[in-house]
């Protein structure tokens, strides 16, 4: 049992170091201004980081985007905190106990929804704003501030190489998920009554769904922290489902979104020396406002010009 | 109840059923036979539970009490062999979604998919099995749609839209078809062709259960009809049941029923019955 947890443990580290390898083949390609700032260790370990959460938040982006979930997606996120807190007191994987507060509050919210007059909306601002105020609670009783704002604000670039581990072995289960799951995933976000009809189980798909997602928000904590990964959670996906018509296509604009808004965002935030979370949620933003105004179909500059066209 | 139709094999038979919208009743002490290789239509106002009926028999929603079988199994059985088809109203799909009308028919391919070998599953469409790719396509041409397989479904006009989903239940090749109003805010040739469509199949030996408000087609095309409001209000023959006295009756009942409060579904639900 030990020695196989070593021998998985030896060949996520291999794994880890050749794809920081992989990464730096390509970043020692650029001119040195860019690439110089990367030749720390450190540096290393929270470009790779930024990668594997920029991939897999825009991966599920485009489910959040299709389905609605954008308001879900914040709730969990905030919903998560108790979890963490409460799974660094007692020495769990933080991903256990964020799960756990995670699902529960979407569970509370299904439950004020259906059972009350109260709307969705209402239901989760209340539950998630209850669970985000345990989290506080908690953490202010047990750990420094500083700690605090890491978690909600992330700091990329100090990720430790056992948190690189954590998003690495995150971001393959959930790509494993969603290519095992495509179909179901795709149908039930499409037309879920159509997904019941079909004899597909659409609560576990419903609830594996929000697993994949805590699992991503667990994964980019230390990256974009609870606060700002909803937007990692909602940008990707928006902008590509400005730009295309097709389903795949949407996952790989979203994915590139992701990844590209990760990088570029570290790397502003190193040269101008401001808060990493911040800068990739704004690089992210800058991709949507190009796609805006820019897309063939849905941009609003050609739109513009087909209607002066037309008059 | 309806005993000219009791020497027949029954497709879905539902016995006491009720159903509720949060803790508005809206089906109540159901029992209906669906006669297997007849087509049926379901008649009723709106508000009456005829949409309803269909969510709880593709198991969209939880009925509060009561049995559904069909072809003498729980109906769970047919759902995941993919006997059952659905054809959902046009307002229930999101047509922005990025996919193509060839997607979306394949669609349809799902829950038979769940048979092939595990590599097929694992690969992207262009390995799915030919039989799935043939059922589509055959589909496609029995809604005259092949021609658009590539567009994006949002493109699509209003009658379009319904022969998509027409098309989807098709490539199923379900025993079962239950559609949710076929015929609502569709051009003349594309009813035309739709009838056509639903009287082939129900020649091939299938079981056709629509929901509809087009009295003339349903008095010339259908074999049994079924009146819904909240009760079942009337089981028979097209001739006996969409007589002026019937529809008459059934429409006072309705007028009964607008004095209770009725409640809506929540447009973005985030419980997973309900999509």
């Amino acid at each position: 049992m030990v020695d196989s947890m070593l021998i998985i443990e030896s060949f996520s580290d291999a794994l880890v170091s050749g794809l920081i390898a992989a990464l730096m083949t390509v970043v020692n390609l650029l001119p040195s201004s860019v690439s110089d700032a990367f030749q720390y260790a450190f540096m290393q370990r929270a470009l790779l980081t930024s990668v594997l959460v920029g991939a897999i938040c825009g991966m599920l982006s485009c489910y959040v985007v299709l389905k609605r979930w954008s308001l879900l997606g914040d709730a969990i996120s905030h919903a998560v905190l108790p979890g963490v807190a409460i799974a660094y007191l007692l020495g769990w994987p933080f991903f256990v106990g964020a799960f756990i507060t995670g699902a529960l509050t979407s569970v509370g919210i299904g439950a004020i929804e259906r059972n009350t007059r109260i709307k969705s909306d209402a239901a989760m601002g209340l539950m998630f704003t209850a669970s985000f105020a345990l989290g506080v609670v908690i953490i202010s009783k047990l750990a420094s501030s500083t700690h605090l704002m890491h978690i909600l604000f992330g700091n990329v670039l100090g990720v430790k190489h056992s948190a690189l581990m954590l998003t690495f072995v995150a971001s393959i289960i959930a790509i494993l998920a969603v290519w095992l799951a495509y179909r179901p995933l795709l149908l039930y976000a499409f037309d879920p009554q159509q997904a019941q009809a079909l004899g597909f189980n659409t609560q576990i798909i419903h609830y594996g769904l929000i697993l994949l997602l805590t699992l991503t928000i667990v994964a980019s904590l230390e990256t974009v922290g609870i606060i700002l990964v909803v937007a990692m959670l909602i940008t990707p996906g928006a902008t590509a489902h400005l730009l295309t018509d097709r389903f795949k296509v949407m996952l790989f604009i979203s994915v590139s979104v992701g990844v590209c808004s990760a990088v570029i965002g570290l790397w502003l935030s190193v040269v101008f020396n401001v808060a990493s979370g911040g800068a990739i949620v704004l690089v992210a933003f800058g991709f949507f406002i190009m796609a805006l105004l820019f897309s063939p179909r849905q941009g609003l500059i050609l739109q513009q010009w087909r209607r002066r066209k037309m008059g | 109840m309806n005993t000219d139709m009791s020497h027949q094999v029954a497709a879905i038979e539902v016995q006491g059923l009720y159903a509720a919208y949060q803790r508005q009743t809206v089906l109540e002490n159901i029992h209906l036979t669906f006669p297997a290789g007849k087509w049926t239509a379901i008649v009723g106002p709106n508000g009456a539970g005829k949409s309803t009926l269909f969510h709880v028999l593709t198991g969209s929603m939880k009925a509060l009490r009561g049995s559904i079988s069909a072809f003498g199994e729980p109906i769970v059985k047919l759902r995941r062999a993919g006997q059952i088809a659905y054809m959902a109203q046009r307002e229930a799909i999101e047509w922005d979604f990025p996919v193509s009308v060839w997607d979306t028919v394949m669609g349809g391919r799902y829950g038979h998919m769940r048979d092939d070998v595990l590599w097929r599953r694992l690969l992207p469409a262009r390995w799915h099995h030919v039989r799935h790719t043939e059922a589509v396509e055959k589909a496609l041409i029995a809604v005259d749609m092949l021609a658009h397989a590539e567009r994006p479904i949002g493109a699509l006009s209003g009658g379009q839209k319904k022969r998509v989903l027409l098309a989807r239940a098709l490539a199923q090749q379900a025993s079962i078809l239950l559609l949710d109003e076929p015929l609502a805010g569709v051009d003349p040739p594309s009813e035309k062709l739709i009838l056509a469509v639903l009287r082939r199949e129900r020649e091939a030996g299938k079981t056709v259960i629509m929901v509809t408000h087009d009295m003339p087609g349903a008095r010339r095309y259908v074999d049994h009809v079924v009146l819904i409001n909240r009760f079942v209000r009337g089981t028979g023959t097209p001739e006996d049941m969409l007589s002026e006295t019937k529809l008459a009756e059934l429409a006072v009942s309705s007028i009964e029923q607008t004095t209770t409060d009725r409640q809506t579904v929540p447009a973005a639900s985030f419980s997973p019955e309900q999509g």
